[in-house]
């Protein structure tokens, strides 16, 4: 919590919902007539399939239909964001444990799980290979022999797959001369960094429920994204985007696990194929089996001059893609731009690669790229820091970036203040330690500056009906971070209306206009912009009613809480209604777009806002154990403006401890081609328990972002510093320098142990 | 994941439940808590056309002493017992190690008996109880018996107990007034990694000490030769005489690398929790060196 004066501000509105038990989770739906489907998934890492037999399966009371391969043999039966690389279910091959490979659908839950054993696969196996550094090797076993890349397909641009290998993703980007840059610095730092798969754990798994009627196809999704969803199954089952309809109630989480396309195309076959609605809900096990981060293994290569300037930066990221493409494409690209840091870097070169393997799909996660990247950079700063003999802080400070300079001279130059967000982050530090004396805390900082992906594609439907009352209509989806309350506010704040009068509706592709999507910490920027332009639609609207009933001068006319007033004179939106409908009923529909040529063009250069953060611990060892504790922690962020301050600081502090999860015990294990971990009794989340016991949230509000009254995004930044911020403390007091994640006591002890052996 | 069909049995009585146990034989289960039970069925790596749930059956469940004994019900859940003023009283370390275990949902539903019975190796319970010097009281439809705490447990997954038996009550003899037992475990995921329970039970003047590791092997291990090392040893001299005796104690047990830990920071831990485990139940200041 932040020591910052809360505003009387009323609770978010979805909350009460959501105490109470009356939200309708995507979960919760219930449609007529709706099947339940449940997946056989691949047991082997990499095989043809020589058959399945769903006989037994099919003669069991109850069961409806079993999907296989086969049935789709008649669909556009490989979807994909970048590459057209997965089929909707495997058809004749499988490419990582845990892939579907048929689908019961039947009567009830457990009939159709108990049909999953009568199943029988016959595989042939193939080698597989699990590590994304042996898949890239000459010998490797192909997991895709072809590519069709999608340009622009939802994403701006396109994949670079090297064809005959397993790389689908390679990006390179150079300015300045680095070689050049490293031999007239006096010293030069390689250091090689690796961080593990990780998995999004959001408390509701993913559950869609599918049914084709009336010659078109309705979902409900739990996608972050349901305009991306509509795209792909209009292409897989081809049919118009109009007769494609996605509804997105509540989602339990997502952090991006969620984002673009993951189950709806398997769910949407499955209804096609019995002809009924079905819905599948997974277990946390199969969701844990269906997306993941992406891990990588990133080399930093950095010259210096003796006082700490940096010369150049050569940045090498090699990330494990998985078996299916999905946005690894991107992810790959971020991670090369996030390892830069928010540093004037005049002679740079990034190269990144994604590559296939015979494990869980890889996927955006909350800062696609950002901890993987800023793990490796951050911790090299502490590195280069104690090299040259310099305050880790003040290294930081010799190198950052002020506002208006560039990290990149073809991205926007850098809108934050980073130096007064790292001061922050010691004073607020100090103020801890100052209240509870710090008991020896090692203390490690870390900072991170990300580019989020934002298409500035957006739109939104703003009803202003007769009794004052308002309804949003968008695509924004509510997934726990607050975008209906933020919409509300601001439809609210631009309408000069109560935010009792507003509400926001769910989202539903039939009614809401297109938009990007919920992801990249864009949608209070965008869907805000879009609600700007809508009340300005609204008030020229009734600006011209008034002036034709009342005969006053349209530009006159503002909007007042339930009407309209113009000069000294007020209408209540009723009696101006209904002078201009001739009866004592109707609405006023303002629209907002955005596009890229929205702003005059403002919005076009990537990215749209930086969103960075500053992190600062306080952290304890148990020598003996190897047991990190986080005892303080100070999360700095500028995000322009605080539209909500209980979901700003729980966006801010959630990050952070997702983060504090990735650097001290989360990791997707795998031995011999299978994850062993894949079920929350082994794989371990953080609980209330490891939470720092000081835990301090600082808002900045500079009012420096594209959205209404200077908007930033957020929700993003905090997850970034946590794991160097630790690591860089440990390398402080102990002299040790762990370049791989997690921390777990054990790897701690290993390091002490070794530093012991040879001091 | 759901679990297969079965059929739910709710007896009043131990008599009631002799008699479906015996009728059901390989296809039934005991139900006490459901907190392993219900995972492993869900996660169908167990299957039974029968439960019988053991909670409606009457004086299987709170603490009274009798005999000099601590008397616990099979069907206490770990919260009432971290709880319970007997046992806050006359065993602070077990009410202690009760309050550790999982999480809060798991502490209220999960019992001491169904703890003992599933024999998952990564449990605290077992080492302390055997430290104590506990016995088990098993029922069946032909009488009772008592298994040492020492002698339950047979390996991972696998207890003495009959499938006919239901276990009853744990029986702790009340430690002596001068008597001190610690527990101390470590590990990073949801369970212990290891496990140590340390007894101080100065007899006449002359110190004894009891120790037992659990978690970190398939059953409870008792380290005989640091309890001897240590006999009679007053706490103030343990010394190093405590710490060498640890560490070529805790080579020797039997452990494996998984994902709790690689096998030899196990037995390191094991050395680091026994010091710590005796130094407590001995009344010194836990030599931790906390950075
Ligand atoms: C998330 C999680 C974390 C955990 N962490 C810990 C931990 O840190 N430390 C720890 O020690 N344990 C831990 N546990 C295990 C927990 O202690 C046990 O789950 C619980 O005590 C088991 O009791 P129950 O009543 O739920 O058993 P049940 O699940 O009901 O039964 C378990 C087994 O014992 C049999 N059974 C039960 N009662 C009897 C009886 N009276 N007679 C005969 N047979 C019986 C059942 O048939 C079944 O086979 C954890 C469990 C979970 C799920």
């Amino acid at each position: 919590m932040s020591e910052a004066s809360h505003r009387a501000q009323p609770p978010r509105r979805d909350f009460f919902e959501k105490v109470t038990g009356s939200a309708e989770f995507i979960s919760d739906v219930v449609v007529p007539g709706m099947l339940q489907g449940r997946i056989l998934r691949s047991t082997i890492p990499h095989g043809r399939i020589r058959n399945v037999d769903v006989s037994a399966a099919l003669a069991l009371p109850g069961v409806e239909a079993v999907l296989t391969g086969e049935d789709i043999a008649g669909l556009n039966n490989h979807w994909g964001l970048f590459l057209n690389d997965r089929p909707v279910i495997a058809i004749d091959r499988v490419r990582y444990v845990g892939e579907p490979v048929a689908v019961v659908v039947a009567v009830d839950e457990r009939t159709a799980e108990d049909a999953l054993d009568l199943i029988d696969v016959d595989y042939e196996t193939l080698p597989f290979v699990t590590d994304a550094v042996e898949a890239m090797a000459e010998d490797a076993p192909v997991l895709h022999e072809k590519s069709e890349t999608l340009k622009d397909f939802y994403f701006k641009g396109e994949a670079k797959p090297v064809p005959g290998t397993n790389i689908f993703q390679k990006y390179e980007y150079a300015h300045g001369d680095v070689e050049r840059a490293f031999a007239d610095a006096g010293r030069v730092f390689e250091d090689t960094f690796s961080f593990p798969m990780i998995f999004h754990y959001a408390m509701e798994p993913h559950c869609v429920v599918a049914s084709f009627a009336d010659g078109g196809l309705t979902l409900w999704s739990c996608g972050q994204a349901p305009t991306a969803i509509q795209k792909v199954l209009s292409r897989v089952f081809d049919l118009p985007l109009a007769k494609i309809r996605i509804i997105t109630p509540y989602v339990g989480g997502g952090f991006g696990g969620k984002a673009s396309v993951k189950i709806d195309p398997l769910v949407a076959a499955a209804a096609w194929k019995v002809g009924r609605p079905v819905r599948i809900c997974l277990s946390i096990s199969e969701s844990m089996l269906t997306c993941r981060r992406l891990s990588a293994s990133i080399t930093v290569r950095t010259g210096v001059r003796a006082d700490g300037t940096i010369l150049g930066k050569a940045v090498r990221v090699v990330m494990n893609g998985g078996a299916y493409a999905d946005t690894g494409p991107a992810v790959a690209i971020k991670a090369a731009n996030r390892a830069i840091g928010p540093y004037h870097v005049p002679n740079l070169k990034l190269e990144a690669y994604a590559v296939y393997t015979n494990t869980v799909p890889g996927a955006a996660f909350r800062s696609i790229g950002g901890p993987q990247a800023v793990w490796a950079s951050e911790s090299q700063m502490d590195i280069i820091a104690g090299a040259l003999g310099i305050d880790p802080v003040e290294l930081r400070y010799r190198n950052m970036l002020k506002p208006g300079e560039t990290v990149r001279p073809d991205l926007r130059p850098i809108d934050v203040d980073m130096a007064e967000a790292l001061g922050q982050a010691s004073q607020a530090m100090s103020r801890l330690d100052a209240a509870g004396p710090d008991a020896g805390l090692m203390k490690g900082v870390a900072v991170g500056a990300s580019d989020p992906g934002i298409m500035a594609v957006a739109a939104v439907l703003v009803r202003l009906k007769i009794d004052g009352s308002v309804l949003v209509i968008s695509n924004s989806v509510e997934i726990g971070q607050g975008i209906r309350e933020v919409l509300r506010t601001f439809a609210a704040e631009l309408l000069n209306q109560p935010a009792e009068a507003v509400y926001v509706m769910t989202p539903d592709t039939a009614l809401a206009p297109f938009d990007w999507g919920t992801g990249a910490s864009r949608s209070s920027v965008m869907m805000g912009m879009a609600i700007e332009d809508a009340a300005i639609d609204i008030r020229r609207q009734l600006a011209d009613m008034a002036a034709a009933a009342f005969g006053v001068a349209a530009e006159t006319v503002s909007l007042c809480p339930g009407g309209i007033v113009a000069g000294d004179r007020q209408w209540p939106f009723a009696e101006l209604l209904h002078a201009h409908y001739g009866i004592d009923s109707g609405e006023v529909i303002g629209i907002g777009r955005i596009s890229p040529h929205s702003r005059d063009g403002r919005l076009m250069q990537a990215p749209l806002f930086w969103e960075t953060a500053a992190g600062m611990c306080g952290v304890e060892l148990d020598e003996e154990t190897g047991e990190v504790r986080v005892r303080r922690y100070v999360s700095v962020a500028d995000v322009g403006r605080v539209l909500n301050r209980a979901s700003a600081e729980g966006q801010d502090e959630g990050a952070a401890i997702q983060g504090l999860g990735h650097a001290l015990s989360e990791e997707l294990v795998y031995e011999d081609g299978q994850p062993v971990n894949a079920s929350m009794i082994d794989y371990h989340v953080p609980t209330i328990d490891e939470v720092p016991e000081d835990f301090l949230t600082v808002l900045i509000e500079s009012g420096t972002g594209p959205g209404p009254g200077g908007a930033r995004g957020m929700g993003e930044g905090a997850i970034l510093p946590v794991a160097p911020a630790i690591a860089n403390a440990l390398a402080s007091r102990h002299g040790i320098r762990i370049r791989d994640l997690p921390l777990t006591p054990e790897r701690v002890w290993r390091a002490l142990q070794e530093k012991k052996a040879k001091p | 994941m759901l679990p297969h069909r079965f059929q739910y049995h709710r007896p009043d009585n131990l008599e009631q439940v002799f008699e479906l146990l015996d009728r059901y034989g390989d296809d039934v289960a005991p139900y006490a808590g459901g907190t392993e039970l219900l995972l492993a069925l869900k996660a169908r790596v167990l299957r039974y056309e029968h439960l019988v749930d053991l909670k409606r059956v009457p004086g299987l469940k709170g603490v009274c002493e009798s005999d000099g004994q601590i008397v616990i019900g099979a069907l206490s859940s770990h919260f009432s017992l971290a709880t319970d003023p007997i046992v806050k009283r006359l065993v602070p370390a077990y009410a202690a190690l009760s309050d550790n275990i999982a999480n809060i949902r798991v502490r209220v539903s999960g019992t001491i008996g169904g703890n003992l019975c599933f024999a998952e190796p990564h449990a605290d319970p077992p080492a302390m109880l055997a430290a104590l010097g506990a016995s088990l009281t098993l029922r069946g439809r032909d009488g009772q018996r008592r298994v040492a705490m020492a002698d339950f447990i047979e390996g991972e997954f696998t207890t003495v107990r009959g499938p006919a038996e239901v276990l009853t009550e744990v029986r702790i003899p009340a430690p002596a007034a001068s008597a001190r037992y610690a527990y101390c475990s470590f590990g990073h995921l949801e369970r212990p990694a290891v496990g140590i329970a340390a007894g101080y039970c100065p007899e006449r003047g002359t110190p004894h000490y009891r120790i037992w590791a659990g978690a970190i092997a398939g059953r409870p291990a008792q380290l005989r030769s640091v309890e001897d090392a240590l006999e009679g040893v007053p706490p103030d001299k343990l010394g190093d005489v405590l710490a060498e005796a640890a560490s070529a104690a805790a080579q020797e047990l039997p452990a494996h690398d998984d994902l709790q830990g690689s096998a030899d920071y196990k037995r390191h831990l094991a050395a680091v929790l026994t010091r710590r485990a005796v130094e407590q139940a001995a009344g010194l200041q836990p030599r931790r060196k906390a950075a």
